[in-house]
Formats: C-alpha cells, structure tokens, sequence
C-alpha cells in the first residue's frame, strides 16, 4: 500500500507535466495530417458507421434494443470504448516506446501511462459531449439517473491506470505481452456489451461480467438511459473495485521493482 | 574547501549476458544474479568536487558511456554507492531525440519532458535554435538531419537546460571547427559559473586543452586518475606501446583483458564512517524492513484476491 501512495505522490506532484505531454501528445499525433484535429472525430465516425450498418441495419435489421433505438444504445458503449481500448493497447506500449527517449534523463517513468489515459481521455469528453447531443436528438431525457457518470468515469480512470501500469511493466520486458493485449482488446470488444445486447443470455452474462470492463459499459449505459443505479449491484461493484485495487498493487509492486533496469532490459 | 559533487565507491555496472532468449525470461523472473556476467564498470571509485573538468579517456569498449551514463543516473549501479549532488545532464551524439519530429518540435519535447514550464521554454527557443545554427532545418524531420546537426542541437538543448553536472560523452568529436569553437566557448563558461563537467573523447589535444584532471578507464578498471598532462601523456605510452604490438598480441591483449572483465575485482570495502549525504542510491537501504514489507504485501494480496473472489461469486451466481 505504500508502494500505491508512493505512486499516487509521483503522479500529483508531476501533475502539471503530465498535462503539457498530454496536450503536446494529442497536437502532435495528428500533425502530418491536413484535416488534424478533425481526425481525432472522424475516425470514431466512420466506425461507429460500420458497426452500426454492420449489426443495427445487417444483423438487426434496425430493431431497436429495450426501446432503445440502435444507434443510440449502440453510442453508449462505443464511446467510452473507443476510449479505453486505444488507451489500453498505448498505455501498455507507452513505457516501450518512450524509454529510449526518458533513459537519458531523469524522467518518472510512472507517469508515462497516465499521459496516454489524459491524453485519450479529453477526447473521449469531447465525444461523450457528442454523445449527449444525440440523446437531445432522439428525445431522450436527462435525468437524475446522469448523476452517476461522474462514479463511472471515477470507476474508468482508476481501472485504466491500474492496468496500463501493470501491463506497461510486463509488456517492456516481454514484448509478446503487447501483441496478446491488442489481440484481447479486439476479443473484448466482442464480449462487452457494446455492440449486443447480452444481458438477454443471462448465463452468458454471468461468465463475461468478470470482465471489470462490463461494469462501466453497463453501468454508464444504463445511467445515460435512465435504467439502472450502480447500488443496486453492491457485489459487483466491491468485486470491480477488489480487482482494480488488485491490479493496482500487483502492477505498482512490479513497476517499482523493474523501473531501474527497464533499460537494461530493452 | 571545496564541495564535494560526485563521489563513486566500489561502484561497478554488470551486464548478463544471455546466451538464448530464455535465459533473459528466466533471469526477469528469478532476479538470479549468478549467470555469466561482464563488468562494463569494475570497481571503480573516485571523487569529484565543485567546478572541475574532469576528462575520460579509454579505449573502445572500456566502459566510458556505461560510466558517463552511471553518472547521468540513467542505468542504476549493480554494487556499490554512488553520492551525486545536483541536477546532471548528459549530452551525447543522439541523447534522446526522436527521429520523427522536426528539430523544433523535438525542442519542445525534450524541454516539456525536463519539467519546464511553457513561457519558459518560449523563452529558451531562439537562444537554443540560434546556438544549434542549422538553418532551415529546424523545421525538418530529424531523421534528415546530418550527424553533425543532430549533435549541434543535442549540444544546444542540453547546454541550455542549465545543469550542474554535465557529461559530454563525445559529443563534440562529430561537430566541425566552427562548432566546436562555440561548444568550448559555453562549456569555459560553464565553467566558469563552477559547474562540474565530465568530458568523454578520443582526442587527446581537447581534452589537453579543456580538462584539470583526467581518468584513464581500461577495461571497466579505473587505471590511473590524476593531473590531466600526466595521464595523458602515460595514455599515450601504453597506446603506442598497444600499436607496436603484432596483430596477433593485440588479439591475444584483448581477449585476456575481456576474460578478467568476467569477474568482480574484489576489494575489501572501505568502511569509513562517513556522514550520508544527500542522495544516496537504493543499495545502501535498510535490508531488515524489506521482509517485514514484503508479509505486509503478501498479506494484502490474499485479502484483496480473497475479496475480490467473493464478492464474484455473490455477483455472478445471481
């Protein structure tokens, strides 16, 4: 736990750097680009397009899910996904990549991770401001229900940064780690309430909620259409966060241990 | 007297040497320190104090860049203690610059990563670019750049972060004349503020002109430190004496020499009872708290997977 505190100390007090990297990594990435900025939206678009013609209008026919219309119920999840699988994959990459670059100065290596999660993550708000204006498009009201968005972006931060530091360690020292999480990334998009409903399989739904990602999805689903409270399932929230608390301190005990000789290792 | 800036006791870098890939994994696993092993740094120890400029000169291969980057504080000693006191900044040929980027943004970058703040980082640019004096080729990707120019701006953006150890590991050997006249102008001036330089070459005229003391390493082995035109001048011998060899001696010297690189030159630990000071590297921590630390975190681990396992099971078999 001292390890997490030390942790947590390293990312506060460079706050302010960790912000300058972040706003310098989203300017940067798409700089040889002519239509910049406007990428970090189309993309996300023209995906949701093909997922969207893919399963709503092919497979689905345009039915709708709960009374939900698909695009809308299919947004919920794709949003905060198009957030936390490129934030996984270049969290995890993130240490690899820049540890020639930080090697030779003294860098906090911990706070490499954390930059992808904000980078990424200003553009997943500006997506999720999106995402709202749909809601406005389709009638569907606000209410008291939206009050719990703030807990599960809480929920997505605190998992994202347990896991980009645990697999950032391992996948420095063992690049075959980085190819398994892109290819578990791309599985879990399937077995993630994002693009089918599962809960209509509910034994199925019992084995694919150990993935904490379930939680998010489902619980950020159901606060933006007004269908479910987060304490109703108190289990499955002290099982997400026991799990988060976990990765957490295994990936913390591990970076400490190896952060010295990442170089060493390359 | 004068303040002591850097002080390196028995201080030697070891490097495994892994005969297949999965040796490496095992060795990450089982920390195991027994493999076969070469001392890039072997034992060496010495001090160094306020506003000297220190050169190190060697053969290839003897381990300058491994110290200069032991120095720098980038790679963490294997055994020993080493005291730095101050920010250090190491400048060599390609020191940390990505090939993607534009000279310019690369500037950015580098600075942004030393913490600086952004008006500050306005204000060190032009002085920056003006040093680097490479043109329009600022605004150009950096892998263009010719090995002249990227070690101009490496030069520049490490001379202008304002560090009080810095390492020049042969930076300045791939700039021309013109160059390396205004490198040395900054680096007297550096100097002269009292900032500790070390300065890593082959050539023994620059480091004539330029350094108080110097450190001959042979082999990972400190083999001579002292006033500058003296060592130099025993280097130069034992490179003369090294050329006069048949080819099949300087073979025969060298395999020798990386043999006795296999193993630790042992010498009994000084023990003098000398005060801590400020920085000290993780070795010399308390090892009595370490199995204390480690059932705390056993402990925790079995309660959280504990924890986590029933709390699923309650969530799941609903």
């Amino acid at each position: 736990m001292t390890l997490i505190l030390t942790l947590f100390k390293e990312q506060f007090k460079n706050f302010g750097l960790i912000c300058r990297l972040a706003t310098y990594d989203i300017k940067s990435k798409y700089q040889l680009h002519y239509l910049g900025v406007l990428w970090q939206f189309l993309n996300p678009l023209l995906q949701v397009l093909i997922y969207w013609i893919a399963f709503g209008v092919g497979i689905r026919h345009g039915a709708p899910v709960n009374g939900t219309p698909y695009l809308l119920w299919l947004l919920c999840g794709l949003i905060p996904w198009f957030f936390i699988a490129p934030t996984v994959t270049q969290g995890s990459n993130s240490v690899f990549t820049k540890v020639t670059l930080v090697s030779k100065m003294k860098f906090p290596v911990s706070i490499l991770p954390t930059i992808t999660i904000i980078s990424n993550g200003i553009s997943f708000l500006a997506m999720f401001c999106v995402l709202i204006i749909m809601m406005f498009l389709y009638g569907v009201p606000i209410t008291l229900y939206f009050l719990q968005i703030p807990y599960f972006f809480l929920c997505l931060g605190a998992i994202l940064f347990s896991l980009t530091l645990l697999f950032s360690t391992i996948s420095t020292m063992i690049r075959d780690v980085q190819l398994l999480i892109q290819s578990s990334m791309r599985l879990l998009l399937y077995i993630s309430p994002v693009l089918w409903d599962i809960s209509k399989n509910p034994h199925l739904a019992a084995i694919l909620k150990i993935n904490p990602f379930f939680y998010i999805l489902d619980g950020i689903r159901d606060s933006v259409l007004s269908k479910g409270l987060f304490y109703h399932e108190i289990a499955y929230s002290l099982y997400f966060w026991c799990l988060t608390v976990l990765i957490l301190l295994i990936g913390s005990v591990l970076h400490f241990k190896f952060r010295d000789k990442f170089v060493d290792y390359l | 007297m004068k303040k002591q800036k850097v002080k390196f006791k028995n201080v030697s870098k070891k490097y495994s040497l892994f005969k297949k890939r999965s040796d490496k994994l095992f060795d990450i696993f089982t920390g195991d320190k027994d493999g076969q092993g070469f001392y890039a740094v072997n034992n060496v120890s010495f001090e160094v104090y306020e506003g000297e400029t220190v050169g190190i000169i060697g053969m290839n291969g003897s381990g300058k860049s491994t110290l200069s980057n032991l120095l720098a504080q980038v790679i963490p000693p294997s055994s020993g203690q080493l005291e730095i006191n101050g920010e250090t900044s190491l400048i060599a040929i390609s020191a940390g610059l990505n090939n993607q980027l534009t000279g310019l943004e690369n500037i950015n970058l580098k600075c942004l990563m030393l913490g600086m703040k952004r008006e500050e980082i306005r204000r060190l640019i032009p002085n920056i670019v003006s040093f680097a004096d490479i043109g329009d080729f600022i605004n150009q990707p950096v892998k263009n750049y010719s090995s002249g120019m990227k070690s101009r701006l490496g030069f520049a953006i490490s001379a202008h972060t304002d560090p009080d150890i810095l390492i020049i590991d042969e930076a300045l050997s791939v700039g021309d004349q013109t160059f390396y006249k205004k490198c040395l102008d900054r680096v007297n001036e550096f100097k002269k503020m009292g900032k500790t330089i070390f300065f890593i070459s082959h050539s023994l005229a620059q480091m004539r002109n330029f350094c108080d003391r110097v450190m001959w390493i042979h082999y990972g082995m400190l083999e001579d430190f002292g006033d500058a035109t003296t060592i130099l001048n025993k280097y130069k011998e034992f490179v003369d004496w090294f050329n006069g060899l048949s080819e099949d001696e300087k073979v025969q010297y060298k395999q020798n020499m990386l043999v006795k690189q296999r193993e630790e030159v042992k010498q009994p630990i000084d023990l003098g009872s000398e005060e801590p000071l400020s920085r000290r590297t993780k070795l010399s921590a308390k090892k009595g708290n370490n199995r204390m630390r480690s059932f705390r975190l056993t402990v925790q681990m079995i309660v959280l997977i504990a924890l986590t396992l029933i709390s699923g099971l309650f969530a799941f078999t609903n």
